[in-house]
């Protein structure tokens, strides 16, 4: 909201994160005299402080609520030192010599520090850390820079370069050469003056320091080293590159003697062998942000004008997870305003948060987004203390946590809440019963029975159909199920007005009678029809009333009645013309209809799809994305395979925690606006999202855009509101709250980039246009975008640095190249007709735009680890797997042929088995015969080398609890299961026509250069 | 419009000016056709309206449109006025293009996504009726009075 603000977050040591969240405005609001006494900008705006706001600022110690820490913004903006900042962040505060975020604080701020801290350990211990841990955290600041973090603004701190900077790197170096093993090996014809600020050039091998961009950007500028920087020789590089080098990553490309190709190593290339890593910076500039894990920003600095805007190439917007899983002890507070009603913004409805600020001795309260003074209502008053804080604060999580859920009174229902529901759809027509499909799903949902959430709430109903659409009356007091047939499929009906629909509790006799009889009852159809638009139809009409959560298990295409598809898909001639898009859009309107139906009545569908003949998945999956769920697809479903992965994601599918009938909104402060929103839902007005059925593996982007042509604020508040049902009956609202700071330089929005969110939602668009253009359009679009960005970051640093031919890019966005790369090869968007079915690119598609970040990142680049060691060395322990398996990079040169592989995206295993591994241990794993299917062989043997095999595939998999990767075993050379499973999939090498890592490199290089 | 060519046909039994008439009446026929889809896209935008309802009243109109554009342009054809004919051919052959790809109808799953375009497309034939309309107009008080002249 106001300059200080920013300001004082900065000034926030990095390590402090556990400070509760109010309480970290409190150093800077009583460090304010201590500013004020320097001749600093930030003298002005103490003075001009209205009386109101006056008694916030008591010279003495302060401990400060968020409010008053917010709220000179408001009065004393217009001091002019925080105008916009012409180049750099840090420029704002020129003579301010306090340390930014996440520099090394010169040796004179901690005298500054201390006395402010003194005072602040007088709050309640409960809230506040002790001081002394906030002063103890400093001395291992100088090191923060390892973290590889880009600092949220980096600055090199401009006055008093910390003297024991050049002990610093040492210390340095082993961290990051062990992360980057490969990367001081290039040497090149670009060692001109800079060649080092990047990470990825290394001088010559004497000196092994790849000077990550952060680091340097932390270095000071002493005088010796400024004019040229030269730092290719074996002399070790004092600060000197610092003042030089601008934070930026590079990569030298370009013929070099004695290399034939290119000139780019591939070992240099930047690759994400640990995951996902998030940008801390932005958590720790606003410590009562949200997680990460709920929220996350395509980059933190949100541009300050359209121009800016239309320089940021990449897409500007959130990944949203509302209801992401909180591990242990992070459980979402649950708040009930039992009396006073739901404190909301009069004027834009924003939910109170910890950014409001009180004002009028607590009688007020301003939203931190439209800026309105609301009434504080009588019940919800709580007289301020001198430093403006309530004195209640404690006792109100929605105060000082981002991230907390409000029970909504009546007027936040249309009806009464419902309970949970779940209607089964199944088809019963030969394939389902030959493949074991049928006995499964009976089985599982017979076991999840006890384990649905909502407890005696819950109600449940069935309806089967091949030829003809089979009802079940389940009342309680029958003791088997009736059965009743309807053929009429031109004109639907219901044969019976309930009972169709029971509740579980009661009619749990009958239930279990059904399921135990539901296979036997088919097993001898022979019937191959499937009127699934029918049946459709009629659950439909049974769940209308309630709503809730259908399951369908559809194992042939849809052949007769209403919504009938075609084989379609095999017409290899509609690839590469105008006509492929229409084969992955829904064939019939029928489906978008029914969709748009359903959401209309709460009803979310889950779509479990498992024929080995085309189903059209395009379709079908309509159903899944405008309700809100989700699409299983198991081509060519056998019990004996594919038992367990079915199991298993059903299973979750029906236990885990579900919110119903839920509409979720974000808001934004003013000047910003959502403008589109993309993944598994409806839209019911511009910015509502109809979700019928909610769950912790569901994700949603959205994209924003700037309204005004310049932003005045210096914080943009996001906020997160899911309006639902709990499986409890209890009506809730999940609000997620975050903050960001306004910045006028394009570099600080690079810096603070995420690239995880921003993948994301390249993907997700990239999906949405390969429905209404060619593949090759959507991947090129992709490429595109990574070009432009990178060329826009080029400019804004060619200029001042001489970069040469180096190719160079944000240490933020260093994997964005390659998940662009993995994105073109992933299996929705590759190749053509042959390079993956169109039903299983279509799966790939839906599951893709439902995808938390995490997950996706994962599935872009899955991990490749080498296992054979850990399973020889016997004496290991389990604890080690994690240090003796690293990741390895995802190329065909990373395997060993006498090495044991696993590759793990998340959706399935696979384990490669080398040709020339020992046949002893070849024998342990997968029995005598070399010959043996590998497709069917069983990796469960009774000795130490399987079961600690089968130890790290279950470690894998309970990584990830939201989908069971199947495991498959492969053996080098098998064609063509090695080539499908594995090879196809490794994201670096070049398959089928597209490009490899290397090549992907020079052509982005190569278009950034132009 | 209905005075107008009342009086004018009261005073000339000419068949130019008639013809201007009717071309008229189903010019102004097609307006009521085009404005109340922009109304109720400018409601959905400003949620006045939720998109089902909105996406069934537009559906609704949205063949009427289309046939009576058509019944516009055979009367053109048949009465001769090949200007006229060929400046709302392009309106013809759009409908008919979108007719046969079967995307002549709002998809109410999709309606916020193409609000813009939709809006746009409805306040160009908007735009382009009034200027056939206008010329229309001109023509017929243009005959009339060379009728009188004579």
């Amino acid at each position: 909201m106001g300059p200080e603000n920013s300001n004082k977050a900065n000034n926030y040591p990095r390590p402090t994160a556990p400070f509760v969240p109010p309480q970290t405005n409190s150093p800077f609001t009583s460090s304010r005299p201590v500013i004020g006494s320097q001749p600093s900008p930030f003298t002005p705006t103490s003075a001009p402080t209205p009386p109101t706001t006056s008694p916030s600022y008591p010279p003495g110690p302060v401990s400060g609520s968020s409010g008053p820490a917010f709220r000179p913004v408001q009065t004393g903006r217009p001091t002019p030192p925080y105008g916009p900042p012409t180049s750099g962040p840090f420029q704002r505060f020129p003579t301010q010599p306090f340390p930014l975020s996440s520099q090394p604080p010169p040796p004179h701020t901690s005298p500054v520090v201390q006395p402010i801290s003194s005072p602040i350990t007088r709050p309640p211990p409960s809230q506040f850390p002790p001081m002394s841990n906030f002063q103890n955290r400093q001395p291992p600041i100088p090191t923060m820079p390892v973290n590889g973090v880009p600092s949220s603004i980096n600055g090199p701190p401009m006055q008093q370069p910390p003297p024991s900077i050049g002990s610093t790197h040492p210390a340095v170096r082993p961290a990051q050469t062990s992360t980057w093993p490969g990367y001081p090996g290039v040497q090149t014809s670009s060692a001109a003056p800079v060649s080092n600020q990047g990470g990825y050039v290394a001088p010559p091998p004497t000196s092994s320091v790849p000077f990550s961009s952060h680091q340097v950007g932390y270095g000071p500028t002493p005088p010796v080293a400024s004019p040229l920087g030269m730092y290719g020789g074996p002399t070790p590089p004092t600060g000197g590159m610092a003042g030089l080098v601008e934070d930026f990553s590079s990569l030298s490309i370009g013929s070099m003697p004695g290399s034939y190709d290119a000139g780019l190593d591939t070992k240099v290339l930047p690759r994400p062998l640990e995951g996902d890593v998030e940008p801390t910076s932005f958590a720790q500039m606003y410590p009562m942000n949200c997680n990460s894990r709920y929220l996350r920003l395509t980059t933190s600095a949100i541009p300050n004008s359209q121009s800016l805007v239309s320089r940021w190439h990449l897409p500007l917007g959130a990944v949203v997870c509302p209801l992401a899983e909180s591990p242990e002890g992070e459980e979402v507070p649950v708040i009930n305003f039992a009396t006073t009603g739901i404190v909301r913004c009069r004027r834009c409805r924003t939910y109170v948060n910890p950014y409001v600020t009180f004002t009028d001795g607590g009688r007020k309260w301003r939203c931190n987004i439209c800026a309105l003074l609301n009434d504080v209502q009588n019940d919800y008053f709580a007289s301020l203390d001198s430093n403006g804080r309530r004195v209640d604060l404690d006792q109100h999580p929605e105060l000082t946590k981002g991230c907390v859920e409000f029970v909504a009174p009546a007027e936040y229902m249309v009806r009464p809440p419902m309970p949970p529901l779940y209607f089964f759809l199944i088809d019963v027509s030969i394939y389902s019963v030959k493949s074991g499909m049928l006995e499964v799903i009976a089985e599982t949902i017979k076991s999840c029975l006890d384990k649905l959430p909502g407890s005696t709430r819950t109600q449940i109903g069935f309806i089967t159909f091949d030829s003809t659409i089979h009802f079940y009356n389940m009342k309680s007091s029958l003791t088997q199920p009736q059965m009743m047939v309807v053929s009429d499929l031109d004109d639907i009906f219901i044969p019976l007005p309930d009972d169709l629909l029971v509740n579980l509790s009661e009619s749990r006799t009958v239930v279990d009678a059904f399921l135990d009889s539901l296979p036997s009852m088919f097993q001898d159809n022979l019937n191959v029809e499937s009127a699934f638009g029918p049946a459709l139809k009629a659950a439909f009409m049974v769940m209308s009333q309630l709503g809730g959560k259908l399951l369908i298990f559809q194992s042939t295409l849809p052949s007769l009645g209403v919504g009938r598809l075609r084989l379609r898909g095999d017409d290899i001639r509609a690839y590469g013309t105008d006509k492929e898009n229409a084969l992955r859009i829904p064939e019939d309107p029928f489906y978008k209809q029914m969709a748009a139906d359903f959401t209309k009545f709460q009803v979310a569908v889950n779509v479990y799809a498992f024929s080995d003949k085309y189903t059209d998945i395009a379709s079908l999956g309509t159903l899944a994305k405008y309700t809100g769920g989700q699409v299983y697809y198991y081509p060519s479903f056998q019990a004996a395979i594919h038992k367990d992965k079915l199991r298993h994601e059903l299973a979750r599918d029906l236990t885990r925690e579900t919110a119903w009938e839920a509409v979720m909104r974000i808001r934004c402060g003013k000047g910003v606006r959502f403008t589109s929103y993309h993944g598994n839902f409806m839209l019911r007005s511009t910015d509502l999202l109809a979700l019928p059925a909610v769950d912790c593996d569901k994700a949603y982007a959205m994209q924003f855009a700037l309204e005004e042509t310049l932003l005045t604020t210096q914080i943009v508040y996001f906020q997160v509101a899911l309006l639902h049902t709990s499986s409890s009956g209890e009506r809730r609202i999940r609000v997620h709250t975050a903050a960001a700071s306004v910045v006028a330089d394009l570099g600080e929005m690079y810096r603070q980039a995420d690239t995880g969110a921003i993948v994301s939602l390249l993907g997700r668009l990239a999906i949405e246009k390969s429905l209404s253009y060619k593949l090759e359009e959507a991947r090129n679009a992709i490429q595109l975008r990574i070009v432009k960005a990178l060329k826009e970051y080029r400019n804004l640093y060619a200029v001042q640095h001489r970069v040469g031919t180096r190719m160079i890019y944000p240490e933020s966005l260093k994997y964005l190249p390659l998940y662009g790369l993995a994105l073109t090869k992933s299996t929705a968007l590759r190749g053509g007709y042959a390079d993956s079915q169109l039903d299983e690119r279509c799966a790939a598609g839906f599951t893709m735009m439902a995808l938390p970040v995490k997950k996706m990142l994962k599935l872009l680049y899955p991990s490749l680890l080498r296992v054979d060691g850990y399973l020889l060395e016997s004496s290991m322990k389990a604890d080690v797997f994690e240090k003796v398996c690293k990741r390895l990079p995802l190329a065909a040169e990373s395997l060993d042929s006498r090495g044991i592989y696993i590759y793990d995206d998340g959706f399935r295993l696979v384990v490669w088995f080398g040709q020339m591994l020992s046949p002893d241990v070849f024998r342990n794993l997968v029995g005598e015969d070399l010959a043996t299917d590998f497709s069917r062989v069983s990796l469960v043997r009774d000795n130490e080398m399987s079961r600690k095999l089968m130890d790290i595939l279950k470690k894998l998999r309970g990584a990830d609890a939201s989908y069971y990767p199947l495991c498959h075993l492969v053996r080098q050379g098998e064609q063509p299961r090695e080539g499908y499973l594995l090879l196809s999939n490794l994201v670096e090498d070049q398959v089928g026509g597209m490009n490899s890592y290397v090549d992907w490199i020079l052509q982005i290089h190569r278009q950034v250069q132009q | 419009m209905c005075c107008i060519y009342i009086r004018e046909s009261l005073h000339t039994e000419e068949k130019e000016v008639r013809d201007g008439g009717d071309t008229c009446m189903a010019t102004v026929l097609l307006h009521p056709h085009s404005s109340p889809c922009c109304r109720c896209l400018s409601d959905l935008e400003f949620d006045y309206i939720n998109p089902y309802d909105s996406a069934s009243r537009i559906n609704f109109v949205i063949l009427p449109e289309f046939i009576t554009q058509g019944v516009l342009c055979l009367i053109y054809l048949l009465t001769g006025h090949w200007m006229m004919f060929l400046l709302s051919l392009p309106y013809l052959y759009y409908n008919v293009r979108l007719y046969t790809r079967n995307q002549h109808l709002v998809d109410v799953t999709e309606i916020f996504n193409q609000l813009n375009w939709e809006k746009k497309q409805r306040l160009f034939k908007l735009g382009y009726l009034i200027f056939l309309l206008f010329i229309t107009l001109f023509w017929m008080i243009y005959n009339a009075l060379e009728d009188d002249e004579m």
